[in-house]
This record gives structure tokens, sequence and C-alpha cells, in this order.
């Protein structure tokens, strides 16, 4: 299974490479409509075609990666970060504490997000720039999903707590902050990692719900969320299966991630 | 059932139009289908008060005069003659006889009365009797004899006899539970959420030129569906026998496969316009509200925005430039005499730079050296409206204006544009159904609450708006149609020069339609295919016959 | 004879530890009821008792670990002239480890698995002294000599994962001893390794006690063991101290049922010389 992880990481490291570079890989600006040339299939100089505004599809989708990749990781690191310390002080804290914030996390788990995330977005001032936009977005993301993250934390920082490690470091004259940094944290690591990872492709899959809804990321700025709405009107596109491109890359990219994220467990 | 079919083959040599008849005739048990893009929120014809209800009252119900689709014009139905009072206030029909309802009793001048007295009924609520509604007081009917009788309102209506297009005669004698109807079909089948079933009204009184009771259809299914995408699958498929409104896109696709099931129907009645906040107290910066009540300013943005292309790449060339508030499709009123403002960037900047803004180094700036930024708000969801603001975008860019796209959901989008004034400029589409202008009063007059741009002012904020109030006020009060058209002209040319609604582009009506559907004409006006429902017939796959 | 014992240590000096204690847990009263204990310097005493009976509760009570478990302590623990009990929880703190020692029964779960060897002795010495890093590293280098383990790098590069459970346990009471202190618990010590391993670990337990002077009480359910290193031996059961004695005083004579039952219960009743020699001389 080693290989099948390392073409995964390597995968992914090509994709990310690849996305960094957009601005010297692209052909074309990822906004500029060739008016006389929309919905145009693909060819040497349009390698994806175009989009129905004429925008070339492959530089369009070499730039969306860019933005999901750099941002979706961003906001798994947000969520994981508060997962972190909201699961983990529960978790540390025990008693009525615990429960308070275990209900609290069962009660954000049960709200329905999407209509949240339409009405915070609706909420949000209207001139901002697409690049800050998608930033918002995703910082938005970040901020709620860490609710399932922090129960599975602190759950762990709970047997954690009543484990021997702690046990021991308590009998060694350990407390406060040089526990939690010596035992707790690095015990809570490999958990923490694993909901990074998972997180990654889940704000990516999230970001293209918004973006089907329209509520993503601001045009003209392309996101997998805005390409993967070519999709939507499932008539229409049996006859081009080039617009499958960026479904298929995010699907394998997803995929990617899961598997080089069973390397994290292994690990752990 | 012989005679008529014999009778039919005789004429086979003369008339293909009565080929038509007969062979539809020779057709028993036919059954139309169609989709309804929701469940009709009431089946009773004076609260119809959304689309797919509308569909079951023009289905089922027998009007005094119907406004023919194709001429625009009011023709004779359960009346055979009307007559306008001088005053506005009053109209005398002379009625049909030997008409019955779908339940044998016959009808009269009393049924129209009580039409009438149920209609203005205030405890009903009628939607469509508020169109008649011009002043406080009584309505007050006369009936002289069977076939005979005037109607007096309280105030002048203009427009009064177009309005009798929506009223569906009712039955002052039947049961109430059994709604006897004189249109060509009644409803038969309801199940809510599901479907509708219609079947011929037997005692229909229109016949075809040879002498056939119409229509020609046995019965109507019409399924609640939703989903456009699925009802498009359902045509291709043949489970339903036309859509009287295809998206660009799908009439490509589907022209590029079956030529023969698609219409463009011509410009229809549809606008996309986007406007302005020009609300004095609203959220947005002063200097920004002073860019946009300034004349030049969105004048030079409808100069550079290039509207041939929203038609050509939007809309895959079934739109065209819109010029005015009222779309071409409409004969009457709309004013011939204006032209689309030209895609002009050079001319934009003229504009923009007598207000004192300046272009540096690819960026648009104020008298103040403030960037000229702004935001348009559009609903979410809507493709074509999205790609039209990302036209918009790239074209504004081109005179260094920096535009942000926010696609909001709808109900945050009203209540921006209706409650919060926080924005600052958007793009809407606008439907109207109705030809007579007087229907958009709320939205020309400044007290208005549709006046959107700058909505419910005490007094007009500007001289060409109190001027458009003072012309909306004189059409209102004349009965004259030409001094009334020169009015509603002049309307359209300030609303043309002040553009305090930039109008983008006007959509053509775009159908799809079976092969097996015969004797389709389709037009701009709802409802596209079906107007002429007692004529269709259904047959073996037809050549186009248009 | 425990009076005497007592009056004969108070002739000398005092003990090590001296306590009387009574604990209970939320809903289970009654865990220690009213134990009496002491332990001279450099002794070793014997705890034994069948599981559950409050062996590991009484070893946390004198740390002052109850409320990890939510369990509280009454009565008094005295503790090289400290009353425990009055102790707030900050002085307390320098004292664990320092000065009073645990060793758990399971080293595989109680050493941190995300932190290598020589780093987490080093955390361990690092808790109570501020020091340079070449002391840090000379203590450790003594503490794992004196444990009979290697002091190299690559041994203390090592995760616990990667050492032999009994390797582990070396680890975990070179930790207790790293800073010498007076008293040492093990609690169960060794009932989690095979047989030749467990006599290693005792032998270590009493050559340390020896030579460091080092006060061990010694927690455990066999008797055997317990009976192979220490000079007396306290009887527990449902809570109480049923019996403290000299270790060969309670082989030829037991006192209570419950020993006399623990007795008859081993293999073969262990003949007290040879074991001692087995383990090693008695300095008393």
């Amino acid at each position: 299974m080693m290989w099948v992880r390392r073409a995964a990481m390597a995968f992914l490291v090509a994709v990310f490479a690849a996305s960094l570079l957009a601005r010297w890989i692209a052909p074309d600006s990822y906004a500029h409509q060739f008016r006389d040339l929309p919905d145009a299939a693909p060819s040497t100089q349009h390698w994806l075609g175009t989009d129905d505004l004429g925008r070339d599809r492959f530089s369009r989708l070499l730039y969306g990666t860019h933005i999901s990749l750099l941002l979706a990781p961003a906001a798994a690191l947000v969520s994981s970060g508060l997962a972190a310390l909201i699961g983990g002080a529960a978790g540390f804290a025990g008693g009525w504490m615990e429960s308070c914030v275990m209900a609290a996390t069962d009660l954000f788990l049960s709200l329905p997000w999407l209509f949240l995330l339409i009405t915070v977005r609706a909420f949000l001032p209207l001139n901002v720039s697409p690049i800050a936009s998608v930033a918002i977005t995703f910082a938005l993301l970040g901020c709620l999903g860490w609710a399932a993250a922090a129960r599975v934390i602190c759950a762990d920082a709970r047997a954690l707590c009543n484990s021997d490690i702690v046990l021991l470091a308590r009998a060694s004259g350990s407390s406060g902050f040089r526990l939690l940094r010596r035992h707790i944290i690095p015990n809570l690591m490999p958990v923490l990692s694993a909901q990074f990872w998972i997180s990654i492709p889940v704000f990516i899959l999230t970001e293209a719900n918004l973006g089907i809804l329209g509520l993503g990321v601001a045009e003209p700025l392309p996101s997998w969320g805005s390409l993967l709405r070519e999709l939507e009107s499932f008539s229409a596109f049996s006859a081009q299966p080039w617009l499958f491109a960026p479904l298929i890359l995010l699907v394998v990219t997803v995929s990617c991630f899961h598997l080089a994220m069973g390397n994290q467990e292994a690990w752990a | 059932m012989k005679r008529p079919a014999l009778f039919a083959l005789m004429l086979t040599g003369f008339c293909g139009a009565l080929l038509a008849g007969a062979a539809a005739a020779a057709q028993p048990g036919s059954q139309l289908r169609f989709s309804l893009n929701s469940e009709p929120k009431t089946l009773n014809p004076l609260l119809v008060d959304d689309d797919a209800s509308e569909t079951i009252r023009y289905l089922t119900g027998g009007v005094l005069a119907r406004l023919n689709r194709v001429t625009q014009q009011l023709q004779p139905e359960l009346a055979t003659a009307w007559k306008v009072n001088r005053a506005g206030d009053a109209i005398s029909f002379t009625l049909r006889r030997n008409v019955r309802f779908s339940d044998g009793t016959p009808f009269s001048a009393a049924d129209v009365a009580y039409t009438i007295h149920r209609l203005m009924d205030s405890a009903i609520h009628s939607p469509t009797g508020d169109s008649f509604r011009s002043g406080k007081g009584k309505v007050e009917t006369r009936v002289a004899g069977a076939d005979q009788i005037s109607i007096k309102f309280p105030a002048p209506i203009v427009g009064l006899d177009k309005l009798f297009d929506q009223v569906a005669i009712l039955s002052a004698q039947s049961p109430k539970g059994k709604m006897a109807v004189l249109g060509p079909y009644y409803v038969a089948e309801n199940k809510a959420g599901s479907y509708l079933l219609l079947r011929r009204n037997p005692n229909y009184w229109k016949r075809d030129s040879a002498g056939r009771q119409l229509p020609y259809i046995d019965s109507i299914r019409l399924d609640v569906e939703q989903n456009r995408d699925i009802e498009m699958l359902r045509l291709e498929r043949g489970e339903i026998d036309f859509i009287d409104s295809v998206s660009a896109e799908n009439y490509d696709r589907l022209a590029a496969r079956a030529p023969k099931m698609v219409y463009d129907a011509g410009v229809s009645m549809d606008a996309e316009q986007m406007w302005f906040n020009e609300v004095p107290n609203a959220p947005p910066p002063d200097y920004k509200k002073a860019w946009f009540t300034s004349v030049r300013f969105r004048r030079a943005i409808s100069e550079s925005i290039n509207r041939a292309d929203l038609a050509r790449v939007v809309f895959h060339g079934h739109a065209q430039p819109a010029v005015s508030w009222i779309s071409p499709a409409n004969r009457v009123w709309f004013d011939a005499s204006l032209r689309p403002h030209p895609f002009d960037p050079n001319s934009a900047l003229r504009l923009l730079a007598e207000d004192g803004f300046s272009l540096r180094n690819g960026a648009l700036y104020d008298r103040g050296g403030r960037a000229v930024e702004f935001s348009l708000i559009t609903n979410a969801g809507n493709r074509s409206r999205e790609s039209m603001a990302a036209m918009i975008q790239q074209d504004l860019a081109g005179i260094g204006i920096r535009l942000n796209v926010v696609t909001l959901d709808f109900p945050s989008l009203l209540e921006r544009i209706t409650r919060s004034y926080d924005y600052e400029s958007c793009l809407l589409g606008l439907v109207n159904n109705d030809l007579d202008p007087d229907a958009q009063m709320n939205v020309w007059l400044s007290s208005g609450k549709n006046h959107i741009w700058n909505p419910n002012q005490k007094t007009p904020a500007t001289a060409w708006e109190a001027e458009i109030d003072r012309l909306m006020r004189a059409q209102a009060a004349t009965i004259d149609g030409k001094k009334r058209k020169q009015e509603i002209d002049e309307v359209q040319e300030l609303v043309w020069r002040e553009e305090p609604f930039i109008y983008l582009v006007n959509k053509d009506a775009l159908v799809a339609v079976s092969t097996n559907l015969h004797n389709v004409h389709p037009v701009a006006l709802a409802p596209q295919v079906y107007w002429n429902i007692d004529q269709l017939w259904m047959g073996p796959t037809r050549g186009r016959d248009r | 004879m425990d009076g005497a014992y007592a009056g004969a240590g108070s002739l000398m000096e005092l003990p090590l530890l001296s306590l009387r204690l009574s604990a209970s847990y939320p809903g289970k009263p009654g865990v220690l009821k009213d134990v009496r204990l002491e332990l001279n310097r450099g002794e070793v005493l014997g705890l034994v008792g069948p599981s559950g009976c409050g062996k590991s509760t009484l070893a946390l009570a004198i740390l002052k670990l109850l409320y990890l478990k939510r369990g509280r302590a009454e009565g008094f623990i005295h503790f090289n002239g400290l009353d425990l009990m009055a102790l707030k929880e900050r002085t307390m703190r320098e004292l664990r480890g320092s000065e009073i020692a645990l060793v758990l029964q399971s080293p595989m779960s109680a050493l941190n698995p995300a932190l290598r060897i020589g780093v987490q002795l080093e955390e361990a010495w690092k808790v109570h002294r501020r020091s340079t890093r070449r002391e840090c590293r000379r203590a450790v280098t003594e503490t794992l000599e004196n444990v009979s383990l290697p002091a190299d790098q690559s041994f203390l590069r090592r995760y616990p994962a990667e050492l032999s459970v009994g390797q582990a346990q070396r680890v975990l009471i070179g930790m207790a001893v790293l800073h010498r202190p007076p008293l040492l618990i093990a609690d169960e010590p060794t009932s989690a390794l095979d047989i030749i391993t467990q006599a290693e670990i005792l032998e270590l337990f009493s050559m340390l006690s020896r030579t460091m002077g080092i006060g061990v009480l010694y927690i455990s359910h066999d008797l055997f063991s317990v009976a192979a290193i220490s000079q007396r031996v306290a009887v527990m059961d449902q809570g109480e101290i049923v019996e403290c004695r000299r270790t060969a005083d309670l082989f030829t004579d037991p006192g209570r049922a419950y020993t006399r039952k623990l007795i008859a219960a081993l293999p073969v009743t262990p003949q007290f010389r040879e074991l001692q020699q087995a383990v090693g001389e008695w300095p008393a």
C-alpha cells in the first residue's frame, strides 16, 4: 500500500505545484472573455475549451485549484485549531464544563448550516473584492467547521486525562502548561492531524455546494465550486465530456487526500 | 359521430386547415400533456394570483372578450359586441345566445352580473377585481334582457374592455361546489401536488369552420414538475408535449437534434435591467450617491455595457438590446422611435469627464480622487443573470471601474432593495404579462413602492420624476387611446434619457413543442403555446407548420 | 506488636512516613477505613491485599492525587517532618517526583508514547531542577546506569514502543529515582512482567533501596514477590490494614484468617531465608 500513498502524495504535490504556478502555466487570464468563442470545444488554443462567456477553461481550472487548494487547508487549520481549543479544554476540564461544551457542540452540529451560511454571507458587506470574498467564505467554513472534530478531540482528551500517562506526569510533579505542552498536546496531535486532513476535502466540497447556490466565490474568480456549477444542468453536458475535468480533478484530489490521510493515521 | 368525418373527407381537396381539424376529430381519446412549474394555489378563477392557477383559468374559464395573443386586439367570445362609454367608467355587452355551462345550465346576463358582484365583493379579495377598483363606491350592473348587460364603475378605468380578458364568468345557478365553466375544458381530477386532469367541456359553444364542436383534444393532463431540467428530459422522452419557456442553452441543444421541435417566438415581454440606489438616506456613502444620482454617470454606465454581446453570448442570440420599459413585444404601447443606447466607451468617458471623473493608469477616479468601485447585487442561482453580471464587470473594467458582483438569496436581495436600501446597484429581470402600461403605475409614480431606485417619495426628488408623475397620472385619466399613447411615449422617452433603469436586453420567447401537436403558432405573450388551445390537435408526426 | 515497633522507632528517629487515612469516592464510601501505616527511612514495606481492597487508593492518597479520581481523603500524612494534608497544592507539586516518587503497574501505558525516552527523562528532571543541559544529561545517564540500562544516544532516541516491557519498567523506575526521593511508591510494579523480568525488577528495587536509602512502599497482590523484598508486610482487606508484621513473622505465625488464606494459596511456602539470600543480603 505504500506505493499507493506515495503516488497520492506525488499527485497532490503535482497539483499543488501546478496551481501555485498558475500565473506562469495558464495560457490566459482566468477572467478574459473571448466573446467570439463562447462554449468552444477543446482546441490547441484552449485545451479544455471555453466556458459560456468564452473564458479559457484550463486557465480557470488552474486558478480555481489554486484558490480551493490554498484556502481549504487554511480553513481546515482554523477549524482544527478551534476544535483542539474547545474540545481539548472541555475534555481537560471534564465535569459540568465538558457536559456544557458538548451540549453546545451537539446544538451546533444540529443547526441547518447551509441556511446559516447563506444568511451570514448575505449580511457581509457588499463591496469586497472577489479575493476577500472567497477568503471570507473559507474563513466562515473554518470558524463553523470545528464541532464534529471537537467532539472527537474532547473524547480523546478525556481519555488521556484519565490515563496513566497523565497520572504519572502529575505524580512526577508536572502540571499546567508543562503537562499540556509535553504530555497532552503531543498525544492529541495524531487525532488532530487526522481531523485536519479530513476537513480539507469537506471544505472543498462545502464551498462547491455554496458555489452551486451562487454563494461561494464571487465573479470573476474561479474556484472548484464555481467550475462545478457548469455541471448543474445535467441534461446539457452529455455531449461535452471535457466539462467533467473539474469534477474528475476534485474527486481524484479528494481521494488522494484520503489516501494521504490514511498515512497519517498509520503514524498515529 | 360518423357524419362530420365523412363531411371532412369530402372537403379534403379544398382546404388544408379544415383537414387539420378533421384529422383531430378522427382521434377521440387524445390527450395533451404538459408541466406546471408549481402547484396551482387556487382553482377559483376570482382568486388567481400565480402562473399555475392562471393556466387553469385560461383553459377552463369562459370570458366575455379575449385578447388575441397574435394581433393583441380584443376579440369577441361570450360577448358578441361591447361598448365603453365616453367617460370610460361604464361598459355594456351584448351576449352570445344559446350558450350552456359545462353542467348544462344556460348562460345569461344574470351570470355576468353575478360574476361582477362576486369579483368586486371586498370580502373576497380578488386580485383580478383589484384592477377594476379605480375609486370608492359601488359597482352597478343593469341587466336588460338575457343578452344585454351594462356595468357602471364609480370612476373611469383606462383600458376597461381589455381587463375582461381576465374575468372568467361564473354560473349563478349551478351548485356552488361544482365549478361549472364556459371554457373549452373543465377540471375532472385534481390530485394535490401531483397532477390535474382536464376534460373537454361537452357544452363548449365554439365550432370550427366545418361546424365541428371545439376543442379537438379530449383531455389535458397537467403534471406538477418544479425541476426545469427534468421537464426538458420528459419532453425529449415524449412524456409531455410542450414547454412554453426554455432556456437559450436548452433551445440550442434541442435545435441541433430536433429542429422541428423548437420555436423562437420573437421578442418577449421580459426585460433584464439594472439600476442604481438613489435613495437619499441609504447606507452607501454620499460620494457614491452623488455618482448614482448623476444622469451622466448612469448614461456612461449604460453606454459602456455591450448589450449586443449580452444578447449574443448569454442568450445565444435569442435576445435583443432593450430600449424601454415597454417591450417591443407590446405592439400597441412600445415607442418604436426609441433606439438602444449604443456601446461606446469613449462617449462614456467623455460623459464621465464632464462630471469630473478621470482615467489614470486604467482606473477611474472621481473628482475627489476616489477610485470608482461599486457592487452589483443579483439573485443567486440564476445562471444567465450571473453571466450578465460577469460580462458587465468586464465591460466596466474597460472604463476603469471595478464592479463587485454579489449574488444573494432572493429574500436577502428583497430585504436590501425594498427595506434596508443597503445596496449600490442591482441587476434583476422584470416579468410583465400585462400589456397595458397602466399596470406599472406603482413603478413610475415617485410615491410608488415599486419606484424601486428611490421609492415612497413624499415629493418627487427630481424634475423628471415630477414630469413622469404628471404624465402617468394624466394617462390614467385619458380615455382617448391616441392621446394616452402620446403620454406613455413621453414617459418612455424620459426614462430612456434619464435611465433610472438601465434596460439591457429583452429576451425572446423560446418554446419547445412535440411534433405530435398540430396547429401550433407560438407567440411571445403568455400563454405562448396554448393560447389557441381549442384549435390544437394531436396527430402523427408533423412537418413544421410555420 | 505494631505499637512496640513504633515505640522502638521513636527511640531512634521519627518514621519517614506515618499516616492515618480514611478515603471515599463519590457513591463509594469507606474505600480506606482508618488506615494506619508507618514506614521508616530505607525500609521496604510491602502492602498486600486482593484487587480492589484500596491499595492503589492509598498510593494516590499519599501523593494527594486522589482528586484526579474524584476521591476524598481524611486523616493525616506525616512525611519527612511535613504534614502533607496541610500543604498547598503548589508545595505538594514540588514534593511529587522529587521527594515522593511513583512507579505504576504497566510501563507501556504510563510512558508517554509521543516522547523519546531521553526527552521523557529530561522532562522529569526539568520539572524540579533548573540546571544546565550538561547537568541534566549527567543525571539522566546516572539514573539509567542505576537501573542497568544503556545511556547511549541510540537508546535515548527510542520511543517507548521500541522497548521491551522490562526495559520500559526500568525506565519508569529510573525516572522515579532520578531525584533520589526518600520515598518510592511502587504500585504493582511487577504484575505486568514475566517471571524472569519480575525477579530482575525485584532485585533492582531492593538494590536501590539499599544503595540509595530509599524507603519503598511496595504494593502488590502477589505475596510471593512482596515477601521477597520487604522487611515488613502490611496486609490489607476491604479498606483496612488487618495485619502489619515483620515478613518472617507473618509466614511463621500468620495472625489473621485472611493472611492464612493468602499464604495457603501460594504453591510453595517460601523458605524465608533462602528467598532473602536469592534477592540479596539484608543490611539489618
